[in-house]
């Protein structure tokens, strides 16, 4: 059959000819086409209507809808969560008293009192799916050992050994992933050395070990991470550096917090020790301690300024620090470590304010009664895993 | 370990890595077969179906682009075929022959592989500069640029460089794409 590797080259060498105001020779010598094909292709790529006519077409293809229509056709793998097992059976209790008002005697009568049906939320804990190189997955819970040739977990860190065969290394790497649930949270410590935190909804890529001498390279493909980078100088120079979808960093041996989420247009990076370099396309930004970058992916403008950079990462020290966060940015972090949907009854609510610092082991109940008690909303219900703010 | 489960995975995300690179152009091309855009999307979408479901896993941009053409424009034919088509089209046997040639299936991927190159690294230019090598590529000369843009020559050509120059990085490795490597294991 044909091969379509000299077509793909030849399509190539075209098109830079074509950008370059230069003849496509490789066309015109190409023994693929007759010379009257070569005439077509030729006016089918530079003619002013064909061209237009094409844009034409192509605007009528929406791919993000037709990606949708794709998905909801294929049957995509569901990724079974055993460790909701467990989390299931901690609030069986619960569902007895299917009726729940907290902190009663401390409200008053003209405060509404919550509804509290079937409360199925617990607040997060360590656990994380582990994909080998081979493609298995392990489900890393809470005070569950691991053990591999390379790596070990106690079930709330996993670390990786570093290799001490030199003929290993010569080898082709291989990638492991780290995913993080929603409500779950884990650390790792990668074969040099270097310390990372992942927030709950979050993914990591990266390799069992890394190539002497070589740019160490690891992919937060999604959500937030807290990067304690093993100094370069310990690594015969190596650069470390962290790509994500859009952006990527690159360090010498520092602290920073990157915050990557799906469903967030901006990208957060906050450096809290050393230097990096921030890079977007064309774009590149060096950072100092205590300042951040938010990168807009749709516009593709990185901004930076100062931030107090312990309400950044005190997500990794088991507390949430908000430092005047809307309540619609609040929920949206706690909607990831709850595992939780949130309905704002009043719109105008999601933009009240709030200073603070929860703990991340207080339930949901006891954190929405403190902003209840705040005044900041009038009262909430809960019904299963859903919380509705009135 | 409290369970391990053995899964042969096609990533999704490298599933939509290969959508997302390719979708458009295989309507595109598959609307040359059956000159319909609806009707060509429905097929592609077919064919992207039959990846997922089946697996089917790729080495490299080679391999991926092969397959989806070709895979796409079996389709068309299989369609264009179909006695339920040729029951309400009229196609001549001489139109049918010209489709079903090689050369005709390399061309349109020809066109069509440098058609969303070009309009790739276009739309990585600021849109002065855009504007300049669509008219260059149309065939205007630089004095003639100059005069449809109202400005002069001397800044068509500076503008060119300056287009050149962004282009380089793009024009030299010839836009490499992504990895097209599925994660799955045996």
């Amino acid at each position: 059959m044909l091969n379509l590797s000299k077509i793909i080259l030849l399509s190539k060498q075209i098109a830079a000819s074509l950008l370059k105001d230069e003849k496509p020779n490789t066309l015109d010598s190409s023994e693929l086409f007759s010379d009257q094909e070569k005439e077509e292709i030729l006016d089918r790529l530079t003619n002013e209507s064909e061209i237009a006519s094409r844009l034409h077409s192509k605007a009528k293809i929406n791919s993000k809808e037709d990606w949708k229509i794709l998905q909801s056709k294929i049957d995509a793998p569901r990724k079974t969560y055993y460790w909701r097992y467990a989390a299931a059976a901690a609030v069986v209790i619960g569902m007895f008293t299917a009726v729940y008002v907290l902190k009663d005697d401390f409200l008053n009568d003209d405060v509404a009192k919550p509804i509290i049906v079937n409360n199925q939320i617990v607040p997060g804990d360590n656990k994380a799916i582990l994909t080998l190189e081979t493609g298995e997955e392990v489900n890393l819970v809470k005070d569950v050992k691991y053990t591999a040739e390379n790596l070990q977990t106690n079930g709330e860190e996993i670390v990786y050994k570093e290799s001490s065969d030199p003929e290993l290394t010569k080898e082709e790497i291989a990638y492991n992933f780290l995913t993080i649930p929603r409500g779950g949270q884990f650390q790792i410590t990668l074969s040099d050395g270097t310390h990372v935190w992942l927030n709950s909804e979050s993914k990591l890529k990266y390799p069992v070990r890394f190539i002497e001498g070589g740019t160490r390279e690891v992919e937060l493909l999604y959500g937030e991470a807290y990067f304690d980078v093993s100094p370069s100088t310990e690594h015969k120079g190596a650069r470390f550096k962290v790509i994500n979808k859009s952006q990527s960093v690159e360090v010498l041996g520092t602290e920073f917090n990157i915050k990557a989420y799906k469903d967030e247009v901006t990208v957060y990076t906050t450096l809290v020790e050393g230097k990096v370099k921030v890079r977007s396309q064309e774009l590149a930004q060096d950072l100092v301690p205590n300042q951040q970058s938010k990168l807009n992916t749709t516009t593709n403008v990185i901004d930076v300024h100062q931030v107090d950079v312990y309400n950044e990462i005190a997500w990794k020290d088991g507390v949430f620090s908000f430092e005047d966060k809307s309540l619609k940015d609040i929920m949206t972090v706690l909607s990831r470590w709850y595992d939780i949907d949130v309905v704002f009854e009043k719109k105008s609510l999601e933009s009240e304010r709030f200073v603070g610092v929860l703990k991340k082991n207080y339930s949901i109940e006891t954190i929405l009664s403190i902003f209840q008690e705040a005044n900041i909303i009038n009262g909430f219900e809960i019904d299963t895993k859903s919380v509705i703010i009135k | 370990m409290s369970h391990t489960k053995k899964v042969y995975t096609l990533s999704l995300k490298s599933y939509k890595d290969v959508y997302d690179t390719l979708y458009v152009s295989l309507c595109l091309f598959a609307k040359n077969y059956v000159h319909d855009l609806d009707l060509a999307k429905d097929l592609v979408q077919e064919v992207f179906i039959k990846v997922w479901e089946d697996k089917i896993e790729f080495k490299n941009e080679v391999a991926v682009k092969s397959y989806m053409y070709m895979a796409v424009k079996n389709k068309c034919l299989d369609l264009l075929k179909s006695k339920q088509f040729r029951s309400t089209e009229n196609m001549s046997v001489e139109d049918m022959d010209e489709l079903n040639k090689d050369s005709f299936y390399l061309k349109e991927v020809v066109i069509e592989e440098v058609s969303s190159r070009i309009e790739a690294a276009i739309n990585t230019l600021p849109t002065k500069c855009a504007q300049i090598i669509r008219l260059s590529i149309n065939g205007l000369t630089n004095p003639e640029i100059a005069q449809h843009l109202n400005i002069s020559v001397n800044t068509v050509k500076a503008q060119k460089k300056n287009a050149y120059k962004r282009l380089r990085p793009l024009l030299k490795n010839y836009f490499a794409l992504m990895a097209f490597v599925f994660d799955y294991t045996t």
